[in-house]
């Protein structure tokens, strides 16, 4: 087990995240916008134009292309599906 | 480690509770949220007969749980068959036998050991070590809680930890002058610590399971809110200690301890060796079993007769023919009643009352699901309370806490709300270990902390015979009176609703990916 894990996420994270361009991770697609994927990060909020309509609730892979960090929210590049959710 | 064996029984649980959710729905008078009745009038009952009336009986509390599932058919619409139907689809969830396995093997284990002379042993111990007689009970609460923790997480059932230690450190502990209220309290903060952090319990297991995240990160990461919970409970337990009554008079009734009976940490010791290593904990409590049967007859602890005894009604037919056996007399002036008896019966007897219960609560929980309840206070949470981050992760802390404290199975509550805590987390993205380390810990904190709760029952239906062996009178502690002192459970729930609000620990699913289940 990586020693890191258990020190990981110790400290206080904000409400709103950020990310940078470039950034890749797999994300849940959390609802829509005017027909538009989005994914919601804490009160952070991707849109994923390019995503398949009917990912709402899937995981997929996304790569960061911009993202503003006064009002918190940004656009990815939908790369690929990876799995469904939870439940 | 947990096995990828225990992996798949947890997936036929939830399976199962998969079926639940799905299966044809149960329509009542007054909506959904009527579903709750049973449960709802159940803990009404229990808090009127142990909270008001102060009668802990856990026979009356399956009467309560009988009458309430009565009540609750007269508000099912249409046919009442599927209403039955749902009460035996509920008792044969595999989740009420696992806590009922539990009980039985830890109930025999413990018994042993209590009847093989642990607690002279214990006493033995306490005499020895340099502290004296007035200050020793104001510090057993804290020595309690971090040896019942140890035990918990080593062989990973609280409510085994609870039996083992309510019948072994609980009575000579109260004998050398502590509190009971107290070290009932620490026993069960103990059990409360080991459910949560154990990577072989239950309902760490479901909690890994059910958020889609391995087992041995699940832990890791649970540490930074575990530790800083057990800190406080510990200086908690410390301060209570000082400042709670002391019954330094009970010294005057103190057996002469023995050091013998600490043999018995050997057979503790293979438990836990056992446990974690990898086998199951019925295997692993069975040579606990083993161990200490060979102990207390290969050392004279307790006679073979004292691990089970036939006594034979005079009119018995045959038994003349078998008194040749140790096991085996024929009843008399001098004997116990006709019957069987010895420590395993009784270890394994003083349940059968919770068992029913138990298999009801679960029955009252299915019809709660399956008409519709659970979902009624989802889509509460998530169109009025869960719309903001800080508020969604305080609505899953809330929520949990709330099932656990109606279900007092902790693991069937556990599975109840897994989905909702993952379908609210996954709209915000959280990270699938936070998901399940704010499941984990309230459910391992409010299943013991309540008057009605599995956990506290477990330890509370032990006590009579204790009374009855000591004569001690104050070893009989009140459900309602223990739940101020259950210190790790309410500070790891507190440490969650703080967690929750400011964001402490907070991970999201783009800081890292959570591995495979299967790898453990």
């Amino acid at each position: 087990m990586n020693l890191d894990a258990f020190f990981a996420g110790i400290g206080f994270r904000t409400a709103t995240p950020s990310f940078d361009a470039g950034d890749e991770f797999v994300i849940v697609v959390t609802g829509s916008d005017d027909d538009t994927p989005i994914a919601r990060i804490g009160d952070s909020r991707l849109r994923i134009p390019d995503a398949p309509r009917d990912s709402v609730h899937t995981k997929v892979r996304v790569r960061v292309e911009s993202f503003d960090d006064a009002d918190h929210t940004g656009t990815a590049t939908y790369l690929e599906t990876v799995g469904d959710t939870a439940y | 480690m947990s096995s990828p064996d225990d992996v798949d029984d947890v997936q036929t649980e939830l399976d199962e509770a998969e079926e639940a959710r799905t299966a044809p729905t149960l329509e009542f008078y007054g909506g959904r949220a009527a579903s709750a009745i049973p449960l709802g009038l159940f803990v009404v009952w229990a808090i009127v007969q142990s909270g008001l009336f102060g009668i802990s009986d856990t026979t009356g509390l399956v009467i309560g749980m009988l009458v309430s599932l009565v009540v609750g058919m007269f508000f099912v619409k249409g046919d009442w068959k599927h209403y039955a139907n749902a009460i035996f689809a509920g008792m044969t969830e595999r989740v009420a036998a696992t806590a009922i396995v539990a009980w039985l093997w830890a109930g025999m284990f413990a018994q042993l050991l209590q009847d093989g002379g642990f607690v002279n042993g214990l006493i033995w111990v306490a005499n020895a070590v340099p502290v004296s007689e007035a200050v020793l009970p104001t510090l057993l609460p804290a020595l309690t809680f971090v040896l019942a923790a140890l035990l918990a997480t080593g062989i990973g059932t609280g409510y085994g930890t609870t039996i083992t230690f309510v019948t072994t450190f609980f009575p000579a502990t109260v004998l050398l002058g502590a509190n009971p209220v107290l070290m009932f309290g620490a026993i069960l903060s103990g059990a409360v610590f080991g459910d949560n952090l154990a990577p072989v319990s239950d309902t760490t297991i479901v909690s890994a399971v059910t958020q889609d995240a391995d087992i041995g990160g699940v832990v890791a990461s649970r540490l930074k809110y575990a530790f800083v919970a057990a800190a406080l409970a510990l200086v908690g337990y410390l301060i209570a200690g000082q400042v709670m009554a002391t019954y330094p008079t009970a010294g005057n009734d103190l057996p002469s301890g023995n050091a013998v009976g600490l043999v018995h940490l050997v057979s503790m010791g293979l438990v836990i060796w056992t446990a974690v290593n990898g086998r199951h904990i019925v295997e692993a409590i069975s040579w606990g079993i083993i161990a200490a049967i060979v102990f207390n007859v290969g050392l004279g602890l307790a006679p073979a007769n004292s691990i089970v005894q036939f006594v034979a009604p005079a009119t018995a037919p045959f038994a003349e023919a078998f008194t040749a056996l140790p096991i085996l007399t024929i009843a008399g002036p001098n004997t116990p009643a006709a019957g069987v008896h010895g420590s395993l019966y009784t270890g394994a007897a003083g349940f059968f009352p919770l068992i029913v219960l138990t298999l009801l609560i679960v029955a009252a929980a299915r019809i709660m699901i399956q008409g519709g309840g659970f979902e009624a206070v989802q889509d509460f949470l998530l169109s009025t309370v869960a719309t903001k981050v800080r508020g969604a992760e305080t609505t899953m802390v809330l929520g949990t806490a709330g099932v656990n404290a109606m279900i007092t199975i902790n693991t069937a509550a556990e599975i109840a709300i897994a989905p909702y805590v993952a379908r609210i987390g996954e709209q915000f993205n959280i990270n699938g270990y936070r998901r399940a380390n704010i499941l984990d810990a309230n459910t391992s904190a409010l299943g013991y902390i309540f008057p009605w709760a599995g956990g506290v029952l477990a330890g509370y239906s032990q006590m009579p015979a204790l009374v009855e062996e000591y004569g001690v009178q104050s070893m009989l502690v009140n459900p309602v009176d223990v739940w101020p002192y259950v210190f790790h459970g309410w500070l790891l729930f507190f440490v969650f609703l703080a967690a929750a609000i400011t964001g402490y620990g907070l991970e999201y699913a783009t800081d890292r990916e959570a591995e495979e289940v299967a790898r453990v």
